[in-house]
């Protein structure tokens, strides 16, 4: 892709996704009159806040070229290190950080499956899907741990004081403004966007090809665990099966933020806007009256118009690139 | 230039959405609705959320939710999510906070993780009656009531007792359940003690009650289970599989595998008919779905009403039948129905 | 010929040596594991991954991925006892599973060929929107043993000399398929398109044509293997097929299936369901905890996955797939 097209695929659909959320907003506020309270507006944030934060870390993995499946199991695995930790009398603090270590360390193992045995990404984050996963049931059996301290628990439910924004709310909005700038105003946000786009070409310019993506699947980790804290807290407990299946929510909206599977391609303006806009319309369509089911296919279809759409445009933008040429006598470009 | 533009373009939108969103905000929703002035209850809204909606266990469940709300001229929705997840029904309470329901009754999908928000909703004014799975013990204060089919003790050792009938009293039994559930984990509690006092001639598989549970979330891990079972204890006299998914998978492996080991749980009478009258199963159990929801849903009425409160000791009519609260701020329902031979066919087509 | 056979044996290798590493290494722990009826669980239990795995080959070998397969399995395997119950014929309602599982695929097939949309995202989309679709026909309802075509269920319940019919038909798929991938030019292009998508190109494979029919293939494969999955349980709902997707992709990969593209073979996506089937038995048999079970499994995968890519005789830096370039 020329880098012309690639700007303007970029500004096309991020501005598609920011005007999609304006739409879900106004179908919810006229749909239904719950739909527009504080309360809501609280309990959106708060269903996205985890799957918000991990789409931040995957968005660099996916743009480097790279992906992680294993993200909701790292997940419950620092959630079930936190509930262990505390259960064996670990100051609750603590329990946290250990929890925050260990989905480090769990994003260093994909990490270096990936990088130092070169092992493809897809296949392996599915093993450790399952490796991770398997984790939690040996730390914690089939007792979930409740009980956690309640000032802890309110932080993970309640508002910041006379506002309607959960506590939930200022870690994401950190981390999405520091994974912004990271990526589109450093050096190593450009690397990302190079090694996604040309990983021979990048080693060969001498980017540490390597140690970057190492970089993010540890962060991506990181991520995975501090969202893990954010669902104990949310849930007050930790068990060995919570988190299932978000791998798909985070991939399908880092997706419908208009970064490429492919990779070299995405803004987290982007991804922050569709898991806000997918928060968004659900809740908006959950009180209209859409039963889980029909959500379910709404995911599937908003899923496929976030790729058919840029595609769409592409297209027909070639076209009239193509008509304009040879109007002018010129000989076919390829495209 | 195009990037610029477009990041202060999508920066310029944001910021006008979360004013719109601001903008039409009302205040947090804490007062509590309309239904609270003293009028009829017909206007009576009451949310019924299973632990998934597409279940057929819980649309029979529904089912008699909905008798009772027809009889309380009631509203009734049954909404809830399409996977057994804490999370995911986290999100349909929210939206019966946000609906401002009157009356939420639900099956707890994880008896820990719907607790603060079961918070929310008891703190925005909405009663709450948890039906046929409760939350953790130590969160009890979260609900009004819960309505449970009957104790975990009865439940358990009644199936101790079926098996005991099927093989005689004697031999070594296994358990196939669903791991990370609390209903079984206290129904096969009550088991243990039970077998080793009232049938010293049975024993569970392995040694210990522990080494004899055999967990399984779904038909495919249940049907492995009963393969590893018999791999691995190929004298097996019985398994128990005190889950409605876990018996029938164990009924269809009995039967393909033609295994002499007898089959027990509690089973949905409509999923176990042909293996009951085939001879694969002797007897299964199970209380009455129907009775579960209709209960509850007179239960969350009477409290709504003012009547009843949920306290150990008191008591609600629901249809013409008394329900008393016991320890724990549970009302039972009785001992679970049995089905063999002779009544599958009335049974079978009603749940 | 006799360098595609070499090529082969390389691919499979590994699955196969775990194969038969873990029965005598697990039968040496527990000579129980040498039991006959071990042997029989393990072929009974993984017809339907298998079959899966099989289908999932076609797509695999592309450099494509398809993870609408657990939707569908779970879907036609309904509805075949649904429809069965009210009176419809076997050749009917298989008719309709295979149609069914072949628009799916069509679909599918259709946006990732001709309109270039990358297939993880496609088949995620689509395995939403059908088990959102299927949670809907079949919502409340449970198809139970007397809703099952009696052919089905016979097939189910017996065995051919102490095989299970239904691994007969997971080998008779394997064979059939494995025959076509190999000697068909179509299929073979497969192959090509795996290795080299421009190349392919280039020499003039009709690319858009030979995706679009092997996610048809695909499809229908797994809409028809809805009967043996009715077969096997004797029961569906909404619940059924629900998180297969993984592990069929698991079995392929375990199988030397590389997600790379450009080789494996049906035989080797079987084998590698049969190992994964395997492990699960012999971890119960090694006196494994059950709670151990689920991470030891996904180490073994790994080590299966680094096995294979250490004797793979292609070295390759692999994006994620779906890249069409």
């Amino acid at each position: 892709m020329s880098k012309f097209s690639v700007r303007k695929y970029r500004f096309t659909w991020d501005k598609g996704v920011v005007v999609f959320l304006v739409a879900a907003v106004l179908i919810g506020s006229f749909g239904s009159e719950y739909f527009a309270t504080a309360s809501n507006l609280s309990f959106v944030i708060q269903s996205i806040a985890e799957i918000a934060i991990i789409a931040t870390a995957m968005t660099y993995l996916i743009i480097s070229g790279e992906i992680d499946l294993s993200v909701a199991s790292i997940m419950a695995l620092s959630s079930a290190s936190i509930g262990y930790s505390f259960q064996a009398g670990v100051p609750f603090e603590a329990a946290i950080l250990i929890g925050l270590l260990v989905g480090l360390l769990a994003g260093l193992l994909n990490g270096v499956l990936v990088t130092v045995f070169g092992l493809p990404s897809l296949a392996v984050t599915i093993a450790t899907l399952a490796l991770f996963r398997g984790l939690c049931w040996v730390l914690l059996e089939n007792k979930p741990v409740n009980q956690l301290p309640t000032d802890w628990v309110a932080l993970g439910n309640d508002n910041i004081p006379n506002t309607f924004l959960p506590w939930a709310t200022i870690p994401l909005v950190l981390i999405a403004g520091i994974s912004w700038f990271v990526l589109h105003n450093t050096k190593l946000g450009r690397w990302v966007f190079v090694i996604g786009v040309n990983p021979v070409a990048s080693k060969f310019s001498g980017i540490p090809v390597k140690g970057v993506k190492l970089g993010l699947f540890a962060f991506t980790g990181l991520m995975s665990a501090v969202a893990g804290v954010i669902y104990t807290l949310r849930f007050a407990s930790a068990s060995p099966d919570g988190g299932a299946g978000y791998e798909l929510s985070v991939i399908a909206a880092v997706l419908f933020g208009g970064v490429a599977i492919a990779g070299g391609v995405g803004t987290m303006w982007g991804v922050m806007a569709a898991v806000l806009s997918l928060g968004v319309i659900r809740s908006a369509l959950q009180l209209v009256g859409f039963s889980a089911n029909a959500l379910l296919v709404v995911s599937g279809g908003l899923l496929l118009i976030s790729v058919i759409l840029p595609r769409v445009t592409e297209f027909m933008r070639s076209q009239s690139s193509k008509a304009s040429i040879q109007s002018n006598k010129k000989e076919k470009v390829y495209k | 230039m195009n990037k610029k533009v477009a990041n202060k373009a999508s920066a310029v939108l944001f910021a006008s959405v979360l004013a719109l969103g601001l903008a039409g905000c009302s205040p947090a929703v804490e007062e509590t609705p309309a239904a609270e002035v003293s009028s009829a209850p017909a206007s009576l809204k009451i949310a019924i959320v299973p632990k998934a909606i597409n279940i057929g266990y819980f649309t029979a469940w529904d089912e008699g939710a909905q008798k009772a709300c027809v009889e309380l001229k009631a509203i009734c929705d049954y909404i809830g999510p399409n996977e057994i997840t804490g999370a995911a029904q986290v999100e349909f309470i929210n939206q019966v906070i946000q609906q401002q329901y009157d009356i939420l009754v639900i099956s707890a999908a994880d008896q820990n993780a719907i607790v603060p928000s079961l918070q929310k909703a008891k703190d925005a004014g909405i009663i709450i009656v948890t039906s046929d799975a409760d939350v953790a013990a130590e969160s009890k204060d979260s609900r009004v009531v819960s309505i449970l089919p009957s104790e975990e003790n009865r439940i358990g050792t009644a199936q101790v007792d079926w098996m005991a009938e099927a093989i005689g009293s004697t031999g070594s039994v296994a358990i196939i359940s669903p791991a990370n559930a609390a209903n079984q984990t206290a129904w096969i509690n009550a088991m243990g003690p039970y077998l080793e006092s009232q049938y010293p001639e049975m024993s569970w598989v392995g040694g210990s009650l522990e080494k004899a549970v055999f967990y399984a979330n779904d038909p495919t891990e249940s049907s492995e289970a009963f393969a590893a079972i018999l791999a691995q204890y190929p004298d097996v006299a019985g398994i128990i599989s005190p889950t409605t998914v876990g018996v029938l998978a164990a009924a269809v492996e009995k039967k393909a595998k033609k295994a002499a080991v007898k089959v027990t749980g509690l089973g949905l009478p409509s999923e176990m008919a042909s293996y009951i009258e085939d001879g694969t199963v002797e007897k299964v159990g199970l209380w009455n779905p129907l009775d579960l929801g209709y209960v509850a849903v007179y239960a969350g009425v009477a409290a709504k009403n003012g009547t009843f409160d949920g306290a150990v000791g008191s008591s609600f009519m629901a249809g013409d039948k008394s329900y008393t609260v016991v320890e724990g701020n549970i009302a039972y329902l009785g001992d679970p129905y049995t089905f063999t031979k002779e009544n599958i066919a009335e049974f079978k087509v009603i749940y | 010929m006799k360098l595609l056979k070499k090529a082969l044996r390389v691919r499979e290798l590994p699955g196969i040596l775990g194969l038969l590493l873990i029965y005598v290494g697990t039968g040496v722990v527990n000579p129980r594991f040498f039991s006959p009826s071990i042997l029989n669980d393990i072929l009974y239990g993984v017809a339907i991954v298998a079959i899966l795995a099989i289908a999932q080959t076609f797509v695999i070998v592309m450099r494509h991925i398809d993870l609408s397969v657990g939707s569908v399995i779970g879907f036609t395997s309904f509805l075949i006892g649904d429809l069965s119950s009210q009176g419809f014929s076997l050749l009917a309602v298989l008719t309709v599973a295979v149609l069914v599982g072949a628009t799916v695929g069509a679909i599918n097939g259709f946006l990732v060929a001709y309109l270039g949309l990358p297939s993880l995202v496609v088949t995620l989309a689509t395995l939403y929107i059908v088990r959102g679709i299927f949670n809907e026909v079949g919502a409340g309802k449970t198809v139970v043993e007397s809703m099952v075509p009696k052919e089905l269920n016979w097939l189910g319940l017996n065995q051919f000399f102490g095989v299970p019919y239904l691994f007969i038909i997971v080998v008779a798929l394997m064979l059939i398929a494995g025959v076509t991938m190999h000697k068909s030019r179509a299929a073979r292009d497969l192959y090509a398109i795996g290795s080299n998508p421009s190349a392919a190109q280039l020499v003039g494979i009709p690319v858009k044509r030979r995706i679009l029919l092997a996610f048809v293939a695909t499809g229908a494969v797994s809409g028809l293997a809805g009967a043996v999955m009715l077969a096997r349980f004797s029961s569906a709902s909404t619940q059924s097929g629900l998180g297969l997707e993984l592990l069929v992709v698991a079995a392929c990969v375990v199988g030397g299936v590389s997600i790379a593209g450009g080789s494996g073979s049906v035989f080797g996506a079987v084998i590698g369901a049969v190992l994964l089937q395997e492990i699960l038995l012999a971890i119960g048999a090694l006196g494994i905890p059950q709670f151990w079970q689920l991470a030891v499994n996904g180490a073994l995968i790994i080590a299966a996955i680094g096995l294979d890519r250490y004797l793979s005789t292609r070295v390759k830096t692999s994006n994620i797939m779906g890249a069409t370039s």
